[in-house]
């Protein structure tokens, strides 16, 4: 059952067009993911999806309900974790909680019986009486995470949730996702680190200028679109290497950039021998090798010619 | 309305919470407010001249009422504007409607009086509590005294002549003698003096207070810096990120703005109640004969505050700019709206210019009040401006304010 539904959504600031007509749909308990660089247009996407900037063109339904036409009856089913760590440093955690439970008409015992659930489930339940403020980046992130679901929400959209996180806090993130997720609920997730998406998501657009240049399950991107990819450091670029190196049988295509021949393969393994040894023949020097076995991050190289973190 | 006063009582909890708030709208009003009062408990107490405006209505004509002009006009350190223009019932009823501090009548007969050595007097009428009635006492009482001086010496001189053309023999001992013993008597006794009468609600006429001008003064700038400050707050919030949570959150947004301003409001009414409060425990200031108009003038005040405050936020871009910006604004607003120095002691054309700032008529409210011993019926002009002035800023602000960044 499809709990989303995204239809040629579109949002233009003055002459720029941060989305530009993007379509897909979200199914109940699934985790979408949108994949790409900053600026692609994810955060806008999201904020769209919440209600809280309108589309310049398109739809969105959220559980059947017209999310441009009826904000208000949306927003009490959804959950949303901003980017930033939009929380009160001066209050505690408790206080957090409970201002922003208020907001969404939960009665007050059953805020209270919540408010405890979600620090007891996010590891925050000893440290609830300090100030925000003295909480480390990943507690904040995690009572970041904590203030989304305390309307009990349908579909909880995270962006970027673990920006600025040290690799245990987003270890505990990714574990609490997952368990929310087996618990049933709906989630949209945005990043820019590909592994992260390989994780977690079901399915993951891969955005790119206000598009989503692919959309799929990620083993299926990486095996029809993913390509070892070897970058190899050179100083200039030659032309006459650059042709040698595309007649190579485990050859796909060779770009040239920034110093660095960026080399799409068939198989990395087989074609760094073949690789190696034309470089002996023309005793060419190599300033660096890297080899990038097949991954989002190689899908959105081959798909954008960028990295995901340019 | 539950929201809207949850989102107030938020914002009152993190006021709370900020331990400096403390200090900024608390203890530093206090200290300045006692500090300000103690240091100029006489009236100015800076070395530029101050300007008081004086009707004189001279009933005389004479050559003594045209000397007593000049030496007033030609006064050091205070600069009386003579306004000549006035009759006795006109310059009266400015000063008891609290628009002058004084008014000095020169009576018929004044001239002649002087000159021939009969006991005269110029009649000084003065606001009760009036912080300058000391002053034009004191600067007209000086006037007299000269005119005592000058009639005892006059008096002295000419029974010497007559004396001496008799015999033209001058005895300089006794001449000494009788210009001391005359003095002495004229000094007890001065044949030209001053009597000073209070215009205006007698009972409120005892010894002034500064703090009576101070308290509010201070108490309006501070309210300013207070409300101001926490507008503020919101662009912290929006450049924190929590101001979008709560756009996120199933809140109309008139309602999120409501409970901020009133929370804002709230800290206003606060600041003011705590330094009045401060002000007549300690100080033993006046809150005048009407409690509701002080209360519905500090209320005004606080909805024309807070609505600036809604308009600042609404045209300034950033945080950063909102310091600089406010500090200009309370300050130079409050200096020239009456809350260091009263009104009515500034050049006219300040005391136009002021009339675009709320400050302005706060003041007046509260010197119509607490230094005047006016009624409710007195500031409901103040009240209404304040009320009109809220409104207007809030209308702009909110049709300029920027909910959501592009």
């Amino acid at each position: 059952m499809t709990l989303v539904e995204v239809n040629n959504i579109s949002k233009t600031y003055g002459d720029t067009r941060a989305v530009d007509g993007i379509s897909f749909g979200i199914q109940q308990g699934e985790i979408f993911g949108l994949l790409g660089p900053n600026g692609a247009g994810k955060s806008t996407t999201i904020n769209m999806l919440c209600a809280y900037t309108e589309p310049t063109g398109g739809q969105i339904r959220t559980d059947d309900i017209d999310v441009v036409a009826e904000p208000e009856r949306v927003k009490p089913t959804i959950g949303v974790v901003p980017q930033d760590i939009a929380l009160y440093p001066d209050l505690n955690a408790v206080e957090n909680l409970r201002f922003f439970g208020r907001l969404y008409d939960i009665p007050a015992d059953q805020l209270t019986r919540r408010i405890e659930e979600l620090l007891r489930l996010v590891g925050l339940y000893e440290k609830r009486k300090g100030r925000v403020e003295h909480y480390s980046g990943g507690m904040k992130r995690r009572l970041n995470l904590a203030a989304g679901l305390l309307n009990r929400p349908k579909f909880l959209l995270l962006d970027e949730p673990t920006v600025g996180v040290d690799p245990q806090s987003r270890n505990a993130i990714f574990e609490f996702i997952q368990a929310l997720n087996a618990q049933g609920l709906t989630i949209l997730y945005t990043t820019h680190y590909m592994e992260e998406a390989e994780l977690l998501c079901h399915r993951v657009g891969v955005m790119d200028e206000g598009h989503i240049i692919a959309l799929n399950t990620p083993q299926h991107l990486i095996n029809t679109l993913g390509t070892g990819i070897i970058h190899i450091g050179v100083q200039g670029g030659d032309e006459g290497l650059t042709a040698q190196l595309r007649a190579l049988p485990q050859v796909k295509a060779v770009t040239y950039r920034d110093g660095t021949l960026i080399v799409e393969t068939v198989d990395a393994q087989q074609a760094l021998l073949d690789i190696i040894g034309l470089f002996n023949e023309t005793d060419t020097p190599m300033t660096a090798l890297e080899i990038l076995e097949p991954n989002l991050e190689s899908v959105f190289i081959q798909l954008t010619g960028k990295q995901l973190r340019d | 309305m539950k929201k809207l006063l949850y989102v107030a009582s938020n914002e009152l909890l993190l006021l709370f919470k900020d331990k400096m708030a403390a200090v900024w709208m608390i203890i530093l009003p206090l200290a300045l407010t006692t500090i300000m009062g103690l240091a100029f408990g006489g009236l100015g107490g800076g070395s530029e001249p101050v300007v008081i405006d004086l009707p004189v209505v001279d009933q005389d004509g004479g050559e003594m009422a045209a000397a007593v002009l000049d030496i007033l006009a030609q006064t050091q350190g205070t600069y009386l504007h003579l306004e000549t223009e006035y009759d006795e019932g006109t310059a009266r009823q400015l000063v008891y409607d609290g628009k002058r501090a004084g008014a000095l009548i020169i009576p018929a007969g004044f001239t002649a009086d002087v000159t021939s050595g009969n006991p005269t007097a110029l009649d000084l009428l003065v606001a009760p509590g009036g912080q300058t009635a000391p002053l034009l006492e004191g600067m007209v009482r000086g006037v007299t005294s000269g005119f005592s001086s000058v009639q005892t010496t006059v008096e002295v001189t000419i029974s010497e002549v007559q004396r001496a053309t008799g015999s033209y023999d001058l005895d300089y001992d006794g001449i000494a003698a009788r210009v001391v013993a005359t003095a002495q008597e004229r000094l007890e006794n001065p044949p030209v003096s001053t009597r000073v009468t209070t215009v205006g609600n007698a009972e409120e006429e005892e010894e002034f207070n500064i703090f009576d001008q101070v308290v509010p003064g201070y108490a309006v700038m501070f309210a300013m810096f207070g409300v101001l400050g926490g507008a503020g707050a919101i662009l912290e919030e929006k450049e924190r990120g929590t101001f979008k949570r709560l756009l996120i959150a199933p809140v109309p947004k008139y309602v999120l703005m409501g409970g901020k301003l009133l929370a804002q409001f709230i800290v206003g009414v606060a600041q003011i109640v705590l330094m009045f409060a401060f002000g007549a425990l300690v100080f033993h200031v006046s809150l005048g004969g009407s409690i509701l108009g002080l209360v519905l003038v500090t209320l005004a005040t606080c909805w024309a505050t807070t609505a600036l405050g809604m308009l600042l936020v609404a045209v300034i871009k950033s945080r950063k700019q909102v310091h600089p910006i406010t500090t200009l604004i309370v300050l130079g607003t409050s200096a020239i709206g009456g809350s260091w120095f009263p009104l009515f002691l500034m050049p006219k054309w300040v005391q136009q210019a002021a009339r675009v700032t709320l400050v302005a008529w706060a003041m007046e409210g509260y010197n119509q009040l607490m230094l005047f011993g006016g009624g409710l019926n007195d500031v409901w002009p103040d009240i209404g401006v304040l009320l009109l002035y809220g409104a207007v800023c809030f209308v702009v602000g909110l049709r300029l304010f920027r909910f959501k960044e592009a």
